[in-house]
């Protein structure tokens, strides 16, 4: 084995451009494949961790027409308010189940500021929120307590700020639970919130900002934040936002959900509700991903067919040439098996160095791609705080796959001209020049 | 009487047999060959000598007759068989060479043995032996294009000995030499001879080469025409001589 092995590379080293040549097929088919499946798995990780960060554990229910299956011959109805959800709907459904679900619906007002006692500005985001919103952003409480549905129902002026705030605004030492704040809103108008709870701001990009200068969300009662913009009486909601407890079945938990607003809606001609997960989501997302990995890899099978096309037509040349090789080791006492042995592994070794540096390339190409991601990532910081950083994932399986078929394609087409040196006649093929 | 090593008897060998164009190169040939004999096989070209080596060298089968190599019949045996015979009994060594390109002194040396399933460290050592015996160990690790063809040669001749055959077979050894490296080609022929006393074919067209062999038999169309020994140059009368020439 060790001596084919020599002997292989030494041939292939004998005609180095005709080799290279040789795997091209190989190397542009495996490499597509790497490429595509080092993108798929990097988008996927990446599109996990942005949506983990979102909070995987969320679930929004939406207004949907009904019998709107197809698009196109769909007349579009108006929703009126009596189709949409209202808080009376909710607080129902949360009264049933309050471990398990929480509202998370995000309400963004404005920007808004506050002049600390260093006479420095501090700038922040209104946002009205609800009992779940903290965990729809994944962030956790670290001192007092949540936004409650009785500040949301009695509208009170109560905010949770986060400890980035807490340090721009407070001096050491000094006690932000209780704090009346004192806030200016973009339109001039000023409010003052009594500060319930600090929670821990963490963002992917975290690191990346100054943290004197951030801005950082301050969440006030959804209820505050619609009369902050003149909206009064009776909310109505197109899409609602659940958190829900892990500590339960996702799939149970969506059910629950499904079958509460169905109820609500079967009575609506038109409209129903349509719920979707987090994790139906990264489900599609996946769907995608395995769709586009599939066609590359299905072309990428093309091409390996056609490079291997070229390796059995090399390996018909090499052993034509060495014709005269062959008859010497038969007279030296070569089994048809050894000679056969000889070139299928010839052959595989061409298939397997193009595979091996088809993967470098595909991998070097995700890394390409992961810097040009990264640049444009670093460029605009709105999307700097969604996607955070890239980082390239090669996908060993893939990597894996494509080993192990550059190994079959050299078998596989090498194995024709093999067994042909393995046929020849020791006497004529001693004799040819 | 010493061991019969070739056992002919009457074999014919024909080609596109049945066919219109159908051709008898061999015409009955016998011949016996015991161990330790130095023989040439002489004959113009087209005399049948080189189907009578093929044949010899079981690179190829009679059509007819019998072939005891070292007591094997090599009309039952199968082309792998064959193989394990030619790798075993037989050493070739042809006038081209016929070394492996891209492969040094050594690796050529160690082929055979690779084939017979000797393990590396035993072929090495082997090979680099056989390399001293044609005086060519400073060389073991030249690839043939690095060699002269005198070089070439010699690493041959190593290598048709890697696996103690029983004959080695000589195809025109020195036909493509010129005569000082062809002298030293036929020297090391006459070293094994005496020396480990190997039994050698060599088959040639050149009448003087063949003086120098114990017994020549000669080939025309496909048959043996003469057989005659020449006492004077075997092993055991040129060693008696030789002591001669030392005792006085």
């Amino acid at each position: 084995m060790f001596e084919n092995l020599r002997m292989a590379f030494s041939s292939i080293a004998a005609n180095k451009l005709r080799s290279l040549l040789t795997m091209l097929g190989i190397i542009i088919g495996i490499s597509a494949v790497i490429t595509i499946t080092t993108l798929g798995t990097t988008l996927r990780a990446t599109i996990k961790n942005t949506l983990n960060s979102l909070g995987s554990n969320l679930m929004v229910v939406y207004i949907q027409q009904k019998n709107a299956d197809n698009y196109y011959d769909t007349v579009e109805i108006e929703t009126t308010d009596n189709d949409l959800m209202n808080m009376a709907m909710i607080d129902e459904f949360l009264e049933k189940y309050p471990d398990e679900f929480s509202m998370a619906n995000e309400n963004p007002i404005g920007s808004a500021t506050i002049v600390n006692s260093r006479n420095k500005t501090v700038k922040m985001n209104i946002i009205g929120g609800y009992e779940g919103t903290l965990a729809f952003n994944s962030y956790k409480l670290l001192f007092g307590r949540n936004l409650s549905s009785s500040d949301i129902k009695l509208k009170k002026h109560t905010c949770v700020v986060s400890d980035i705030f807490v340090e721009q605004y407070f001096k050491e030492k000094e006690e932000p639970v209780g704090y009346n704040l004192k806030i200016t809103l973009d339109n001039g108008i000023v409010q003052d919130f009594t500060i319930v709870g600090v929670y821990k701001y963490n963002s992917l990009s975290n690191g990346m900002g100054d943290r004197a200068k951030m801005s950082t969300p301050v969440y006030i009662p959804d209820t505050v934040a619609n009369n902050l913009k003149g909206i009064y009486g009776e909310q109505y909601f197109f899409n609602v936002y659940f958190a829900y407890n892990v500590k339960y079945d996702a799939n149970l938990l969506k059910a629950h959900l499904t079958e509460f607003f169905n109820q609500k809606y079967d009575a609506n001609k038109n409209f129903g509700v349509e719920v979707v997960s987090m994790e139906d989501q990264l489900k599609q997302i996946d769907m995608v991903i395995n769709i586009v990995t599939l066609v590359i890899t299905v072309i990428a099978a093309i091409s390996l067919i056609v490079g291997g096309v070229g390796v059995m037509n090399i390996m018909l040349v090499s052993v034509t040439e060495r014709t005269r090789e062959i008859g010497i080791r038969k007279a030296l006492g070569a089994k048809k098996r050894s000679i056969k042995r000889q070139f299928v592994t010839e052959a595989i070794i061409i298939c397997l160095i193009g595979g091996v540096i088809g993967i470098v390339i595909g991998i070097l190409n995700g890394e390409l791609a992961g810097v040009i991601a990264d640049h444009f990532v670093a460029s605009s910081p709105e999307y700097a705080d969604i996607l955070g950083d890239i980082t390239v994932v090669p996908s060993i399986g893939a990597i894996v796959v494509s080993i192990i078929f550059s190994t079959l394609t050299g078998v596989f087409f090498g194995y024709y001209p093999a067994s042909k040196a393995a046929k020849m006649n020791p006497i004529d093929a001693l004799r040819y020049d | 009487m010493a061991k019969k090593i070739i056992e002919m008897s009457n074999i014919i060998k024909r080609y596109y047999i049945g066919m219109p164009n159908e051709l008898q190169i061999l015409n009955g040939i016998s011949i016996e060959i015991h161990e330790g004999e130095f023989v040439a096989i002489v004959g113009a070209s087209g005399s049948g000598k080189s189907t009578l080596m093929n044949i010899i060298g079981a690179l190829d089968k009679p059509t007819e007759g019998s072939y005891f190599l070292n007591g094997t019949d090599i009309n039952k045996l199968s082309d792998k068989e064959l193989s394990a015979i030619r790798n075993k009994e037989i050493g070739f060594v042809f006038q081209t060479f016929n070394l492996i390109p891209r492969t040094t002194a050594l690796k050529n040396v160690e082929l055979p043995m690779l084939y017979a399933g000797v393990s590396r460290r035993e072929r090495t050592r082997k090979a680099v032996k056989l390399l001293e015996m044609v005086d060519m160990q400073d060389r073991s690790t030249h690839k043939p294009n690095e060699l002269s063809g005198g070089q070439k040669q010699r690493v041959a001749i190593a290598r048709a000995m890697a696996n103690d055959p029983s004959i080695i077979l000589a195809d025109e050894p020195t036909g493509a030499l010129d005569s000082k490296t062809g002298r030293l080609v036929m020297d090391i022929f006459h070293k094994l001879h005496k020396q480990e006393g190997k039994t050698i074919v060599l088959i040639t067209h050149s009448p003087e080469l063949a003086e120098e062999t114990e017994r020549i038999i000669t080939i025309s169309d496909g048959s043996v025409i003469s057989d005659v020994a020449k006492p004077e140059n075997s092993a055991v009368n040129l060693a008696k001589k030789r002591e001669g020439v030392d005792g006085q």
